[in-house]
């Protein structure tokens, strides 16, 4: 180098001249404008998910709230021994004779009886059409009354019953003189007479605890239908796939991930139970089919064969889960337990199960919740059935009965044509979906706690 | 430092307690070590000196078969133990273990309460009959790591909550309430700060007097505060052993003169 250039060498870079910390670069401009698009891409993302949820928590609540209030009508009934004990010897065999026909002709003339009491004028609605005020359920809840207690037969009681559902729904805004004048199942003088009866206090809203207790009902009486059967078909199915998943996954993990050697088969395993977890769940459902039901004979639409295939279905979700959070926990533990002379199992059980513990109980509720909500495999095993009679108890067989599920009710809700279980359907949405914030929240719970403990 | 003839006369004394003969560790197809042997001797502090790679941690993992946990390490030849050859079919890994301890490179504490942490090798081999003979462990054990002053009025919190230094002491603690005949270190001070060096370092030095004790280490001054013995791994090969004094100052090996003036490593 010359003496030259050497004394150039400040000067060599004069056009920057000596950059001042106070204003930005060209290139500096652009990076913090990259950054900036880039959190303002991570906003908007976040602001269309939150709006998209509440939309759909909206839709749902808007539609589903209703569910849990009814309209119910409360008159007094005189009950006529004549008509529902005719032989007079309050014998049950012989009162089992008067059907619910018998039943509903009493209520009818009691109902038209009490309006007229009441001074409410039925003008311009037929008998028959205030007869149809009266749900179907009605009758028949009177009868089984009436069946398990004869003394009440001759005194006069109050009657506590649903109103049909088109009735209800005018109550409750579904229903209105508009869509009434086009509907051959009600009519505007119907819902007039209504008006009339909820000002007497005859016609009133209720909660409506047989949402959560009833079982399911037909179309005939869409106002009593309930969840009661399926809830019980999902907690008898939760219990199971608890049960049968826990122990089988984290075995299953404990030995992969700890124990097995590493080779070809061990490879082959790994894979498999990763396109397991991918597999469609209907393809668990035909599975079910084929072999807890059509193999093994167990019986269809039973809270056990649910359990078998949603065990089936959620197993290696739980493996995975299970065996990422045993990886999670740091090699020096091991190498600790290990140095001080405990034996594999040891290890495992004393100090990496442990500290893997809260993983591994989120990646179960997570499996549980995702089972909960499981429709398609239920749909194959015939859980999609209307089922109108409770399971008995667990320890009776229950598993064994026929019964079906939250997420299936909704879909055979919304599959029907009474516009009265569409509010059904996302009522029974926000039911599922009670359980399923529930159970995180546990998950949440037992993991604080866990970690607390260390 | 220490008085270097003083310590020549107390190692002729004592008799090896570990024989190492044609060791040789493949990592699958990869040779890590060769053909080392080595006499480690009683109540001494051994130093395994070398640079990174050069295998002395995997030597020292090799003496109480921590090896067997990578599935594709091989160990070949015979290292004795009191004249047993550990790696025989007849030996438990498990059982080895209790007798030759380890202390690692980054303190490892179970996050459970310093009593546990101390308590636990002791129960899993059922030393203790009572919980009265199982706190005398825990105390003695505490004081052996010099730990049991600072942590005496709080044995309940957890262990993970010390400070680095007092972690390590209390792995130590850990290690030495198996009674183990030997006790193994794999660079213990190499997350530590000076003082807490400063601190396991004497603690070595009084553990030599129960056990014999093998420390991994990259400080060289450390090799040479500690040990009495010194061996340079270079390459995956035992270039020198000897007393540390001789190492350090007088070394036969060229490379290990190399490495100790600072020419490669």
């Amino acid at each position: 180098m010359t003496d030259a250039t050497s004394s150039q060498v400040p000067a060599a870079a004069p056009s920057p001249a000596r950059s001042s910390l106070l204003t930005q670069s060209a290139l500096m401009k652009k990076r913090n404008a990259a950054e900036a698009r880039f959190k303002a891409y991570g906003v908007a993302a976040i602001c269309v998910s939150l709006s998209v949820l509440a939309i759909m928590l909206w839709t749902i609540f808007s539609d589903g709230v209703s569910a849990f209030k009814q309209a119910s009508l409360t008159f007094p009934v005189t009950l006529d021994a004549d008509a529902l004990d005719p032989k007079g010897n309050r014998e049950r065999a012989e009162m089992m004779r008067v059907t619910t026909i018998g039943y509903t002709k009493l209520l009818n003339a009691q109902l038209l009886a009490h309006l007229e009491a009441r001074g409410i004028s039925t003008e311009g609605v037929s008998d028959k059409d205030v007869a149809a005020f009266i749900s179907r359920d009605t009758p028949a809840r009177l009868r089984d009354m009436v069946l398990e207690q004869p003394e009440l037969l001759g005194q006069t009681i109050t009657v506590e019953g649903f109103a049909t559902g088109r009735i209800d729904g005018y109550i409750k805004g579904r229903v209105t003189r508009d869509t009434a004048a086009l509907d051959t199942n009600i009519s505007v003088a119907q819902l007039d007479l209504a008006d009339r009866m909820q000002d007497e206090g005859i016609l009133d809203t209720k909660f409506n605890w047989g949402f959560l207790t009833n079982p399911d009902a037909s179309d005939q009486r869409p106002e009593a239908a309930g969840l009661g059967v399926a809830l019980i078909g999902s907690a008898y199915m939760m219990a199971l796939v608890v049960i049968m998943v826990l122990p089988l996954g984290v075995a299953a993990s404990i030995y992969l991930e700890e124990f097995a050697p590493r080779n070809r088969w061990t490879d082959l395993i790994e894979v498999n139970i990763s396109n397991l977890a991918a597999v469609p769940s209907i393809v668990y459902g035909i599975l079910g089919l084929a072999i807890f039901i059509n193999f093994a004979k167990f019986p269809q639409s039973s809270p056990l064969v649910g359990a078998l295939v949603l065990t089936l279905m959620t197993l290696p979700t739980i493996i995975i889960a299970t065996r990422a959070a045993i990886r999670a926990v740091p090699p020096s533990i091991r190498d600790a337990a290990l140095g001080v002379g405990a034996s594999k199992m040891q290890t495992v059980f004393h100090h990496v199960l442990p500290l893997a513990a809260p993983g591994i109980l989120t990646g179960t509720i997570l499996g549980l919740a995702s089972a909960l909500g499981e429709t398609a495999p239920l749909l194959l095993i015939g859980m999609v059935a209307f089922v109108a009679n409770y399971p008995a108890g667990p320890l009776d067989g229950g598993v064994l009965d026929p019964a079906t599920a939250l997420p299936v009710q909704v879909y055979s809700w919304a599959s029907r044509s009474d516009p009265a279980f569409i509010e059904r359907s996302a009522g029974a949405i926000i039911v599922l979906l009670a359980f399923l914030v529930t159970m995180n929240i546990i998950a949440i719970i037992l993991r604080r706690r866990f970690e607390r403990r260390w | 430092m220490y008085d270097a003839p003083n310590l020549e006369t107390r190692v002729t004394q004592t008799n090896t307690k570990i024989t190492a003969r044609g060791v040789q560790v493949y990592y699958g197809d990869k040779q890590a070590l060769q053909d080392v042997d080595v006499d480690i001797l009683d109540n001494t502090v051994t130093a395994f000196i070398g640079p990174s790679g050069c295998g002395k941690s995997t030597f020292l993992r090799c003496l109480n078969r921590m090896n067997d946990t990578i599935s594709n390490a091989r160990v070949e030849g015979e290292i004795l133990l009191d004249g047993e050859n550990i790696y025989d079919k007849r030996v438990d890994p498990v059982q080895l273990r209790a007798k030759v301890g380890m202390v690692f490179q980054k303190p490892n504490p179970f996050p459970k309460s310093i009593y546990d942490n101390v308590a636990y090798g002791p129960k899993i081999h059922g030393l203790t009959r009572s919980k009265a003979e199982l706190d005398e462990i825990v105390e003695s054990s505490l004081r052996k790591a010099a730990l049991w002053k600072e942590v005496k009025d709080r044995l309940g919190e957890a262990g993970t909550g010390l400070s680095g230094g007092q972690q390590q002491r209390l792995c130590i603690a850990r290690a030495v309430a198996t009674a183990p005949e030997v006790l193994l270190m794999d660079e213990p001070c190499s997350a530590l700060d000076p003082i807490a060096t400063a601190q396991v370092e004497e603690l070595i030095d009084e553990l030599r007097a129960s056990f014999s004790v093998v420390i991994v280490t990259h400080s060289m001054q450390q090799a040479a505060r500690v040990s009495q013995k010194t061996a340079f791994f270079h390459l995956g090969n035992l270039v020198e052993y000897g007393d540390t004094s001789h190492i350090f100052t007088n070394p036969s090996d060229p490379r290990t003169e190399s490495y100790i003036t600072g020419r490669i490593g």
